[in-house]
Formats: structure tokens, sequence, C-alpha cells
């Protein structure tokens, strides 16, 4: 059997409670018409009728998403190297140590630019 | 237990594929061991609410659920049980669909990830050979950050789908807050793997059976713990809900069971990457040191890892509880600073120091030894962990000193007499201070004195003269 | 050659991916796009995975699911739900430029994969041998060995792509700050020096039958107080008004002074 295929029991079981719980929810639970529920949540105020700035993200999240990515890979890069570092030498660091110094200028340009402040 | 025979060169090189053996694994076992890791983690999770709620209550000199079940066991479900009962609302705003599917990501990714933790020994089940463990890959811990970033989306979504602000709001919060700290998790493990050279949870735990990781990586030890906290949304990193900006964050339109899966998913996450702190830093199901010691360790292997790996396990659920009875909330832009101006550069610099060390001790850099109170070390090992130890000391030494000079900028000593009229507003006195008698200004004229105590600025002489003016 | 499990897999999940892939074509809304997008790249991790490359299959549902097609999730929710539906061409002759980069692309696509050998004994020779070094060196240090030796130049490479990246992301979406930010501290000792409003703004009116930020503070004279409301709320012209809750406080107060006399 393929040792994945257990992963996949673990995926159903949790799917099929999941949905199971919210169906039952939905057919246990009680069903009361009122308008005013159904509106989006606000303190009191008139709610919106869209969501902030018409459902939209500020652009600020675009850069967060894109250096994730970055050092995603990066990462990516360092786990192979580090399950085989025993078998792979002295210049297989060196190359790291490269990579990790380039990509660094990466981060250090996007920290001087103040792309990392939140504000 | 010495350091040296334990990561030297002279240990055997490490496979990386998995110690655990499966061949006499059945699939029907196979399932019924998911079943029993799934029974395992709901009654974990009813068990840790309550835990939770009666510790923090114990923090806060109350004495939280009591009243169903014995000690209140029962409370949570009972919550479980109303919240199934109440009415499950879609706001006229959502979109419908992906407003359903989010809290079925979010549930159903959690459970995933505790398909590949040991939970014990080998012990005989049915009559089959089997590791307590559901299955094991080789890249069974990737596999753990690779369901995590699928788990996302249902925050994402849930935020999104909403069709409000204060769920789109903390949703994306939510997720540029986990994205964030994964990074600085996913680097922290770079050093277990480094050591054990598998990313296989039973390959580490047996790569640990002479000295837990928690030693030689205690740095990624404590780098993992403040991210896994960032990535569970838990206090003090729950921005995400912080009830006085965004009520309930991404979940704030969900009721009923859709909520509640969004609160179970929270909670097995909490087991999830506890028990991957647990099998990758602590030994996961290996008996504590002084236990193994006990006859040949007759308390370890088998069932008796299932005890061990869940009192590590509640070790960490305790300090979760712990951290939220204790910290206050920290403010978004100072958690986001954290992460990625502190968290991300400091483990990467930690990564490529261990990579270094490591080199050494594999003979990367040289094969010379020096003999040291009857052990063999490598020079070249010597070396770069005093030089790694320099640079720790050096920046810390600096950090220190910038802290004092600041500290010490800002401590001056506050003069001995207060005026408390002095900026037209009353300020009372600080411990020690005296008052001031009050001048001529107290009068009806109230004219501006401008040599009065060495405190009076130029701010306050200009606000008390608009004041007249 | 390939096993029932392996083919029952691939019939199961290939007509799923073919349809999340359909869906991202013609899915009225770009969020569904985006998410059957996410789909596909989920199964063809599976396929990886299927096909005995084990990391590769993990890295496509790490990388390509969490990272980059939550990129586009944001990217999506950036420009605005309806905005996708707009067909009106910014750069001219772009729909036929891109048209014709479309059949290049299939065609040299057309003939990479025509190209490719898929006699059954070379992908079976192919197969075995991934299975031996799975075997035995183990599948990531296998991949390691070939990044680190053969394809080393490749991979220094990469760091320039991701530093392009970085610098394409901070052109795009960083503003850059002009004056620098003013800090709460520096806020509160702004509001002290121009002596105006110093305790802060007078907070909206509580009632006892409404009480929410929209609604004004009354002042002394029973007019209500601007103040007290957000600007934002003026904007929307969401405020509600307090003349209704001076009837009732009339009214209040009528009610009291007639309890009083008699």
């Amino acid at each position: 059997m393929n040792s994945y295929v257990p992963i996949l029991f673990m995926l159903g079981l949790g799917f099929a409670f999941a949905a199971l719980s919210v169906f039952t929810s939905l057919v246990v639970g009680p069903k009361r018409y009122n308008r005013a529920k159904l509106e989006a949540y606000e303190c009191g105020i008139q709610p919106t009728p869209h969501a902030a700035g018409g459902g939209r993200v500020p652009i600020k999240y675009y850069l967060t998403a894109m250096l994730f990515i970055i050092f995603d890979i990066e990462s990516i890069f360092l786990y192979p190297f580090a399950v085989a570092f025993n078998k792979l030498g002295l210049f297989a660091l060196v190359e790291m140590v490269l990579f990790i110094l380039t990509v660094f200028i990466a981060y250090a340009y996007v920290w001087r630019r103040g792309g990392l402040e939140w504000d | 237990m010495s350091f040296v025979t334990a990561y030297g060169v002279a240990a055997a090189l490490p496979m990386e594929n998995p110690t655990a053996d499966f061949s006499d694994t059945p699939w029907w076992v196979a399932l019924i061991k998911a079943v029993g890791v799934f029974v395992y983690l709901l009654i974990s999770t009813l068990l840790v609410i309550w835990f939770e709620r009666r510790v923090i209550g114990r923090m806060q000199q109350r004495p939280g659920p009591n009243r169903n079940g014995p000690f209140g066991l029962l409370q949570t479900l009972a919550d479980g049980m109303k919240s199934m009962l109440k009415e499950d609302i879609t706001p006229a705003n959502a979109e419908k669909f992906i407003y359903t599917l989010a809290p079925l990501i979010a549930a159903t990714m959690a459970f995933v990830s505790f398909a590949i933790i040991p939970l014990g020994g080998t012990v005989s089940m049915f009559g089959h050979e089997t590791p307590l463990q559901v299955t094991d890959v080789p890249i069974a811990v990737l596999l753990v950050l690779a369901v995590a970033s699928v788990g996302v989306y249902g925050i994402i979504l849930a935020g999104w789908s909403s069709g409000s602000t204060y769920p789109l709001l903390g949703g994306l919060r939510s997720t540029a807050q986990v994205i964030s700290y994964e990074i600085a998790m996913g680097l922290s493990l770079v050093a277990i793997f480094l050591y054990s050279g598998s990313m296989s949870t039973s390959a580490i735990v047996s790569a640990q059976s002479s000295l837990w990781y928690i030693l030689p990586a205690f740095f990624s030890f404590a780098v993992y713990v403040i991210t896994m906290v960032g990535e569970t949304n838990r206090l003090p990193f729950d921005l995400a809900e912080g009830e006085g900006e965004l009520t309930g964050g991404f979940h704030t339109e969900y009721s009923s069971m859709r909520f509640a899966m969004f609160f179970l998913g929270e909670y097995v996450n909490m087991f999830t990457v506890s028990a991957l702190a647990t099998t990758l830093f602590l030994g996961g199901p290996q008996a504590p040191p002084l236990i193994s010691a006990i006859n040949d360790n007759m308390f370890g292997g088998g069932w008796w890892g299932l005890l061990w790996f869940t009192l590590k396990l509640w070790v960490f659920m305790f300090i979760f509880v712990w951290l939220r009875g204790s910290l206050p909330r920290v403010r978004y832009d100072q958690f986001m600073r954290f992460g990625w101006k502190f968290l991300i550069p400091i483990t990467l610099a930690w990564v490529v120091a261990v990579a270094f060390i490591r080199g050494a001790q594999l003979g990367f850099l040289g094969d010379s030894k020096l003999t040291f109170a009857g052990r063999e070390l490598s020079v070249a090992t010597v070396v770069i962990v005093s030089i790694v130890a320099v640079i720790a000391l050096a920046a810390a030494w600096i950090w220190d000193d910038k802290r004092a000079a600041k500290a010490a900028a800002e401590d001056e000593a506050p003069p001995e007499e207060i005026d408390p009229f002095e900026g037209g507003y009353p300020v009372p006195p600080l411990p020690g201070q005296r008052l001031a008698e009050p001048g001529p200004r107290i009068s009806a004229t109230r004219e501006p004195v401008l040599s009065t105590a060495s405190t009076t600025s130029a701010t306050s002489t200009f606000a008390k003269e608009e004041d007249h003016g | 050659m390939t096993s029932t499990a392996e083919a029952v897999g691939f019939w199961v999940l290939a007509p799923i991916a073919v349809i999340a892939a359909l869906g991202l074509l013609f899915a009225k809304k770009a969020v569904h796009a985006a998410l059957g997008m996410a789909l596909v790249m989920c199964i063809l991790g599976i396929f990886y995975i299927m096909q005995k490359a084990d990391f590769l299959g993990v890295i496509q549902v790490f990388v390509y699911t969490g990272a980059v097609m939550m990129l586009f999730l944001f990217v999506l929710m950036l420009v605005g739900v309806d905005s996708s539906d707009s067909v009106v061409e910014t750069i001219k002759g772009q729909r036929w430029a891109s048209f014709l980069l479309v059949i290049g692309l299939a065609g040299v696509l057309f003939f990479a994969i025509g190209a490719a050998v898929i006699d059954e004994t070379t992908v079976q020779s192919g197969m075995d041998k991934l299975v031996a070094t799975n075997k035995e060196t183990g599948n990531v240090t296998g991949l390691a060995e070939l990044i680190f030796g053969q394809y080393v130049w490749i991979f220094e490479v990469t760091s320039a792509l991701l530093i392009t990246a970085a610098l394409g992301a901070m052109v795009l979406a960083h503003r850059e700050r002009l004056s620098p930010r003013i800090t709460q501290a520096e806020w509160a000792a702004k509001r002290v020096r121009d002596n105006k409003n110093v305790a802060g703004l007078p907070a909206p009116g509580v009632y006892a039958r409404h009480n929410a930020v929209d609604t004004p503070a009354l002042l002394p004279d029973g007019t209500p107080s601007d103040l007290s409301v957000s600007r934002v709320l003026v904007a929307r012209d969401q405020v509600a008004t307090t003349d209704a809750l001076r009837d009732v406080e009339r009214h209040m107060a009528r009610e009291i002074e007639e309890g009083g006399s008699k």
C-alpha cells in the first residue's frame, strides 16, 4: 500500500466530520427569517452595503505575498540542501551561502526602501 | 550522551527515508489508526478547551466552568451541542458557495497533518506489528507546512466571502500574519534537517535517541515556539480577532456549526504545531532522559510512547494557555516588524551558523583533531562554534548597549519640584516630587511666567500664550 | 506499466483537474477562477507524488497552492471582482499580439511534446531508475545532488530571479513615504501643543434607546455636536438624527415633571 494513502484517510475523515456537522446543524437548527439578521455585522450603526473599499484589498498585501513567495522559494532550496548536507560537502555549503547572500540583497533592498514598514 | 559522538563524523550517515516499518500494516489497520488519531484529536480538543478555561480561570482567580459533569469536563461538549442547535445564518451579502466551503477547508486541513506524527513505538495491533503512527513519508515535515498553507485558504476565503468589512480586514490580516510567520517557521526547521539528515518524522525521532534536538537546535526551538503561536492566531498574536478593532475577525459573520468548524480548526492546529514541536525538538514519543534510564528503558517504546507524547504535547498546550493568561495583544505593525525584521534574518543567520557547525562536525572544513578533557574534538568545530559564539555575543552586546543608551536618554530624573499648572493644564506630581508654591499665575491675571522650573519647554509656553490669546 | 491504484487515481483526479481548469477559463467570478486553478495545482501535486516524485509533489502544493495562488487571490481582491469583465483594450493591437503569441506557444508545446520519446520501455526504465534512487539515496538527497551538481549554475541564477521579483514588487506596489510617520505619542503632543480638544473629541451620544457611534452627542443647549461623530460617517451620510431622541428626552422630562407634581 502506498504510504500516502493513510493521509487521504485523514483528509476524508476530517472532511466527512466537518461536512456532517455543518449539514446536521442546517437540518436541526431553527430557521427564523429576520431581515436584520441577514445584514452585514455592524456595531449599532447602519451597515455599509458592501465591505470596505468595495471588498477590495489594500495593495500593501501584494507586497507581503510577493516577499512570502521569495522566501518560500529560498527555504525550498534550503530543505534538500539540509537533508543531503552530509553527502554534499563543502562545495554545496559555499554555494548555499552565496545563494543566501544574493537573496539577502533583495531583502536588504526591500528593507531600505521601507517595504517592510507597516502602518 | 556525548554531543560529539551523537552528531560527529563517527555516527553513521543518516538515511532520509522513514525508519518506521509499515510493511506489516494492511490498509484496514491504517484506517483504524487514522480513526484512532481522529478520535484522539477530537477528545483532546474537547479537553483542551475545558483545560484552557479552567487554567485561565485559576490565573484570574475565578473557578472557570465547573457545572457540567465532574469538574465541568462536559462543558465543551454541551457548548458544541448547543452551537449545533443554533440557527446557521448566511448573510445576504455573502458569496454562498465559498462561504460554506471556507469552514470546511479550515476544519479538514487541520486534521490532515496529524497523519505523519509518531504517537508511540511499534505495537501489536490485531496480530500485525505496526508503528503507532498513521503513516510516514520521506517529506513528512514539509507536508505539514504544505497542508498549513492550504489551510490558510479557509481564513482568506471566509473573510472575503462574508461580504462585510470586519471579516474582510480580519481575514487579510490573519492571512498576512500566517504567511509571514510561516517563513520563519520553515527556516527554523532547516537546522533540524541539517542534524537529522531527513524530513521524515520517524527518522527524526530515531535520530534523537541519544540527544533531543532542543539542545543543539535551541535557537530553532525558540523561533519555532514563537512562530507556532503566530501561525495559530493565538494570543498575544491573535490580531485577526482583536475585538476592539475587528469584532471577531474573519469569522464575524459565521454562526452555529460553521463557526464551530473554525473554532475546532484553531484548536486542532494548536495540537498539530505542538505535536510537530514535540516530534522535532523533544524526541517525540521517547521517554524523558531519567525515566529512559530505568531498567534498560522499560518505560519506553510501544504504548508507553503514547503517554510520553501526550504529556509533552500538553506541556505546549499549557504554554499556549499560559501565554494567553499573561500577555496582552501586540500591535499589528509591531507584530509584522518582529516577524519580518527580526525573526527572518536572525533565523537565516542561525541556519548558516548551524550549516557551518555541522560541516565542521562532518569534517568538511578540515580533519585536524585536538583532545580536550579526554574527548576528541575537531579543530574546525571548535573554531566555528567560537566564531558563532563571538558574533552572537557581540550582537547581543551592541543591542544591549543601544538599549541601555536609549533607556538612559529617556530616564531623566524628574525635577524635584513641579508646578502643576505650568502647561496650563493640571498635572499630578510624580512620587517624590514636591508641589511648587502656587505662583501669581494662579491668580486672576494668569500671566505667563517664562522663568519657572527647568522643565518649561517652548511648547508649553506656546500653549499658554495661545490660551490667553 | 501503470499499477491499478495509480490508474484509478489518475482517472478519478484527471477529470476533476480538467473541470477545474475549465472553471478557470469560464468562471464568471475571478475568485472562483482562482480557486479552480488552486485545485488544479493541488491535483498536479498529487500526480507528482503518484509518479514517485515526493518532494516535487509536496513543493507543488506548498509553493503553487500556498504562495503563488495566495498572491493571485490578493491581486484579484485588489482589483475588485467586477473588473475582470472589462474587455476594453488598453494597449492597441494587444489582442492580436496575444493571439499570435498563443499560437506560437501552442506550436512550441506541440513540437516539444511530439519530439519527446514516450515509448513504453524508455518511460519504464526512467521510472525504475527513479524508484531505485528513492530507495537507495532517497528522493530529496537525489534531488539535492542534482541541484548542487549538474544544475548548480541554474540554482545560483534563481537568486537573481528572486531579486528581480522583489524589485518588481517594490516598483509596482510600494508607496514611498515622503514624510516621516507620525506616531501616537507625537499626535498626543501635537494635540496639547495646538491646545484644541486636548482631552480628545467628545464621545458620541449614548441614549437608552440607541447607543452607537453614528449618533451625535447633544450639547448642553440640545444641539448635536458635530465633533462627536466620525468624519467618515458624515461623508457617507450615515449620521443618525437626534430629533427623535430629543423628543423622547422631552417626553421623559415631562413625565418626570408630572410625576413630581403628583
